[in-house]
């Protein structure tokens, strides 16, 4: 880390020294502003750690003659320091696209600076309905809520389910959340009989859990992250609720089940990455994620190698003419990209399709439900 | 007078020509969003300064006022297509119509009593906005597509993007700093240090007190609106309690009373975190330990109160002439 | 018969008010009583339940020893909380920096300034995610009783606020410290003319309201199961508004006080979504603010 930083600073002060220099320069260089401090701290962490293990391995294979250098900046998932980031990172000449960043809300704002400027931003988890859309420089490759929430609705229906209660986490994301879910599941004729929201962070979900049981439904369908969901699922343990969870690959994450223990037993939920999947690129990133973690690694920083993985194999396509445009066009043309969290490939909205798998919790680890 | 002349135009030149000319000198995006980022929360900061600074209220829901602005400014372009000239001034009202709504039945409160009021009221606010979907779209936030259009000109270029906002902030300073110092801003400060001294010698306590507030969210509300201008999308997030706290901390860090202090501290933190980008992760120890100094060591401020208010005789030409009788004896 | 539905959100509104009671009492006694405006009693919180955390982790030992060593750790960190963010601003002492409102301003924002470096040091240390607490010694085992269910963990917080708001009161009406406490309080000056050790008393509150304080936050942290290093901020929130209802001086106040937040949160539920259940707490507090100034259990008081 204090390598790459001193690195980082070094480039910084070149490319000060030697403005207007895009093309001679030697190393060809993105940009990912993440949380690295504040609140969300620890999933831009994640994020830090899996780039740096996708960058390295790309460095190492010689794909390129010239290398490629990451240059992390902390947003603290602050709108604010955000597009000041994404300007610092349009001024950098050297810098031919972005990842990033956590929250939609900050990469949102920051994406009117990209589409000012006219930069290729590809987020890694950004989720808002309209990120995509803003403008051709916005791509993501997180599963959007329409997609994950038919087929959580569908595996459902197909489970004799057909009274479910909807909660979520009252944030852009929730909101696709329940959107993506109740539209399918009514269209097939489930019954949504109760809808709450809850502010992220809430330590008491009991009277949320005591007011759900209360409309008895067959299932609850929860749009949470890990540590929401430890929350909810030990409290709704604690009340003996007995009612089946089914969640998103948000809550996807080794750190759920250590949060909730017991708890998280018969969890239900969609995933497009499985650490314990046998393919060589998904072993691989979980073996080097390994060396520095205890817990086998989440969907986020699957989402994250993955996003990096996508970028550089697009600056590749793009090499040795690269622009911020060509790598732009070499992104959407990104089709079946195999990556660990599934194969990845752009529509013309910038939107991903992925394969989604079912997985459950069962002794206390992630498995895979046929 | 010859030299406070000086100031003045120095001070002016500081804004429209030196720094306009260092950013084209640069020529980098980045440059010209830290420099209207600052100018945005020299604003906010110099607003809050009249209230608690002068006026001695401590405010502590300053961002949700800020968020007001923000949220009308923004939601009057998307949904209904009201530009730059006539959405900056509505924002500026609402933002005033509700703290003079709050003001009414808060304005009698002592004190601490008073903060925590404040408080509640900036986090009440800024749950709507989180909350009310339907009015400010929840947690989705609002994305403002029009930009800057002064009179049928659609500004675009960073220099003159940066000039709207500069001219902005620097009328609305002026406003406040005219405000803060006159012998109606004396007013405030008698009902600071006393105000049942300051009630007996005939000022009206409580109609100054709401006065105070509710032109100091009036600027806020601008300043609101100017990011929600500038940054072309707002969400709840951006309006915070943690932001309050952050503009409390400039005025504090800058002296508590002085408007030239309070600016100083707007652009010290705003400039700070920055500048120590590169440190990384104990950046923002590092803002907690200048906090912390500048109270221990600095306890007047940056610019204290005494020498800020000196340097504004100064430059105003107003000196206390008490040999004229009536224009000595306070405020009307 | 009451519906079994309105019996277990009372439950849970009693449960979620003697966990705001159990910060309020703490907060109260150093800002409400000792009237010193401390913003880093959240992070004083925090500490605690990192401290136990970290016993938990290392050494295993039983609850009692975990929340003993939680206790020692909060009146070390009230100690060194008062020393450098309190004790530099009281230089002078004379009457009019006593009462000067720059003064009491500058504790304000010596505080705040401690509690954002403090947050920020445990998010660098710790990083700022749910830490992983061995399951085995969070109290929330569930008891059935009838129709609701409450868990071990409501009997221990109720038993230990029950004990710390009956040794407070004894403190403060009945031993000779609680006599200087209030003296310093009323009048810190007055109290320096009649012999009274005013620094002592000062960091001796410090010491008393951040154990509490501390052990709030390792009870509360296994409670839910949720340690993190801004874990302090929404519980902070809440007791605030309970000292406040409550007349700011009075624990016995902020205590009824944190019970009926409690209460009207779990049940507004019931009416609307949870989203805006914050919302009845700033409510209740412009309510009283605005409609019983002295608070609803305060004692008359002089303009603070």
């Amino acid at each position: 880390m204090k390598l790459t930083r001193r690195t980082a600073i070094a480039i910084a002060v070149t490319a000060a020294l030697t403005p207007a220099a895009a093309f001679a320069e030697e190393t060809v260089k993105i940009g990912y502003q993440l949380p690295l401090t504040g609140n969300t701290a620890q999933y831009g962490q994640d994020f830090k750690d899996a780039a740096e293990i996708a960058l390295t391995k790309f460095n190492a294979s010689g794909a390129l003659p010239v290398p490629v250098e990451i240059i992390y900046e902390d947003s603290r998932s602050d709108a604010k320091e955000g597009v000041t980031i994404a300007r610092k990172f349009v001024d950098d000449d050297g810098i031919v696209g972005v990842l990033g960043d956590f929250t939609s809300t900050v990469s949102m704002a920051a994406a009117q600076v990209y589409k000012k400027a006219g930069m290729a931003q590809l987020s890694q988890t950004a989720s808002h309905p309209d990120f995509a859309k803003i403008s051709k420089w916005q791509f993501r490759n997180i599963t959007t809520q329409d997609q994950e929430g038919s087929v959580n609705a569908q595996w459902m229906l197909d489970q004799g389910i057909k009274k479910v209660a909807v909660i979520a986490e009252q944030t852009d994301w929730g909101q696709s959340v329940v959107k993506g879910f109740v539209e399918p599941f009514e269209a097939a004729g489930g019954e949504i009989v109760y809808t709450e929201f809850f502010n992220r962070g809430l330590a008491d979900f009991r009277p949320i859990i005591t007011k759900l049981e209360n409309n008895t439904p067959d299932a609850v369908y929860t749009g949470f992250f890990y540590e929401d969901g430890g929350q909810f699922l030990k409290q709704m343990k604690q009340l003996d609720a007995g009612i089946p969870v089914y969640s998103t690959s948000a809550a996807y994450n080794d750190k759920l089940i250590e949060l909730a223990g017991d708890a998280s037993e018969g969890l239900f939920l969609t995933a497009t990455f499985l650490p314990t999947r046998m393919d060589a690129n998904v072993q691989e990133f979980v073996g080097e994620w390994s060396k520095t973690h205890d817990a086998a690694p989440g969907q986020f920083p699957a989402q994250a190698y993955d996003a990096v993985n996508i970028m550089l194999s697009a600056v590749v396509k793009a090499y040795p003419e690269i622009t911020r445009e060509s790598l732009r066009d070499a992104l959407a043309e990104t089709t079946d990209f195999p990556g660990v969290t599934g194969n990845t490939s752009f529509d013309e909205n910038g939107e991903p399709l992925k394969e989604l798998t079912k997985a459950s919790v069962s002794n206390g680890m992630f498995v895979e439900v046929q | 007078m010859s030299k406070s002349r000086l100031i003045k135009t120095g001070l002016v030149l500081a804004a429209f020509a030196v720094v306009p000319a260092v950013l084209v000198g640069f020529d980098k995006g980045y440059y010209y969003q830290i420099a209207t980022l600052a100018a945005i929360f020299m604003l906010l900061a110099a607003s809050l300064h009249l209230v608690t600074g002068v006026a001695g209220l401590l405010q502590l829901g300053h961002a949700a006022f800020y968020g007001v602005g923000a949220y009308v400014a923004a939601i009057l372009g998307a949904d209904h297509g009201v530009g730059f000239t006539v959405g900056l001034p509505l924002a500026g009202l609402s933002a005033a119509a509700i703290a003079f709504l709050v003001a009414l039945p808060t304005m009698r409160l002592m004190s601490i009593y008073f903060a925590v009021a404040t408080l509640a009221i900036g986090q009440m606010l800024y749950l709507v906005f989180l909350n009310w979907v339907d009015l400010t779209n929840g947690p989705n936030g609002v994305m403002l597509f029009s930009g800057i259009n002064l009179f049928g000109i659609e500004i675009e270029s960073d220099l003159g993007i940066y000039y709207v906002v500069a001219a902005v902030v620097a009328v609305s300073i002026l406003v406040l700093n005219r405000l803060s110092h006159s012998y109606y801003g004396n007013a405030l400060r008698s009902l600071r240090e006393d105000d049942q001294c300051a009630s007996a010698m005939g000022i009206n306590v409580t109609v100054m007190k709401i006065q105070a507030f509710v032109i100091s969210s009036f600027f806020a509300g601008i300043a609101g609106a100017l990011w929600a201008y500038t940054t072309g999308y707002i969400s709840p997030n951006d309006f915070h309690f943690s932001q309050s706290i952050l503009i409390l901390t400039m005025v504090v860090v800058g002296g508590l009373g002085s408007l030239p202090g309070v600016l100083i501290g707007a652009l010290l933190l705003i400039l700070l975190p920055e500048a120590l980008r590169s440190v990384g992760d104990i950046r923002n120890i590092i803002v907690g330990l200048v906090m912390f100094g500048s109270i221990l060591f600095l306890p007047k401020g940056l610019f204290g109160e005494v020498s800020a208010l000196n340097f504004a005789r100064r430059l105003l030409g107003a000196n206390w002439s008490n040999d004229e009788g009536q224009k000595g004896i306070g405020w009307k | 018969m009451l519906d079994p539905y309105i019996l277990q959100q009372l439950a849970i509104g009693l449960s979620l008010g003697m966990i705001y009671a159990l910060m309020a009492i703490g907060f109260t006694l150093i800002f409400g009583v000792l009237n010193v405006v401390n913003f880093a009693h959240g992070e004083i919180y925090t500490i605690g339940a990192f401290a136990g955390l970290m016993v938990i982790s290392v050494f295993g030992p039983p609850l009692l020893v975990v929340l003993f060593i939680a206790l020692a750790t909060g009146a070390l960190a009230g100690f060194g909380l008062e020393r450098l963010a309190f004790r530099p601003f009281r230089r002078f002492s004379d009457e009019a920096s006593l009462k000067s409102r720059a003064m009491r301003e500058a504790t304000l924002m010596s505080s705040l300034a401690m509690s954002i470096i403090a947050r920020e040091a445990m998010e660098m240390i710790f990083g700022s995610q749910f830490q992983s607490v061995d399951l085995a010694y969070l109290i929330n085992k569930p008891i059935g009783i009838g129709p609701i269910t409450i868990v071990n963990g409501d009997l221990i917080i109720f038993g230990i606020t029950v004990v710390m708001l009956g040794g407070l009161q004894w403190l403060l009406k009945k031993s000779p410290v609680g006599l200087s406490i209030r003296a310093v309080s009323n009048n810190a000056l007055g109290a320096k003319y009649c012999g009274i050790n005013t620094d002592r008393t000062i960091i001796i509150t410090f010491v008393i309201g951040s154990a509490m304080g501390a052990l709030a936050g390792i009870l509360v942290g296994l409670y839910y199961g949720a340690i993190f290093p801004s874990m302090g901020f929404t519980p902070g929130i809440k007791a605030f508004v309970a000292m406040v209802m409550g007349g700011l001086s009075s624990i016995p106040g902020a205590v009824i006080s944190a019970i009926i937040l409690g209460l009207s949160e779990s049940l507004s539920t019931s009416f609307m979504s949870s989203v805006w259940s914050d919302m009845v707490a700033y409510a209740f507090l412009l309510l009283t603010l605005i409609f019983f100034p002295q608070g609803l259990f305060g004692a008359r008081r002089e303009r603070v």
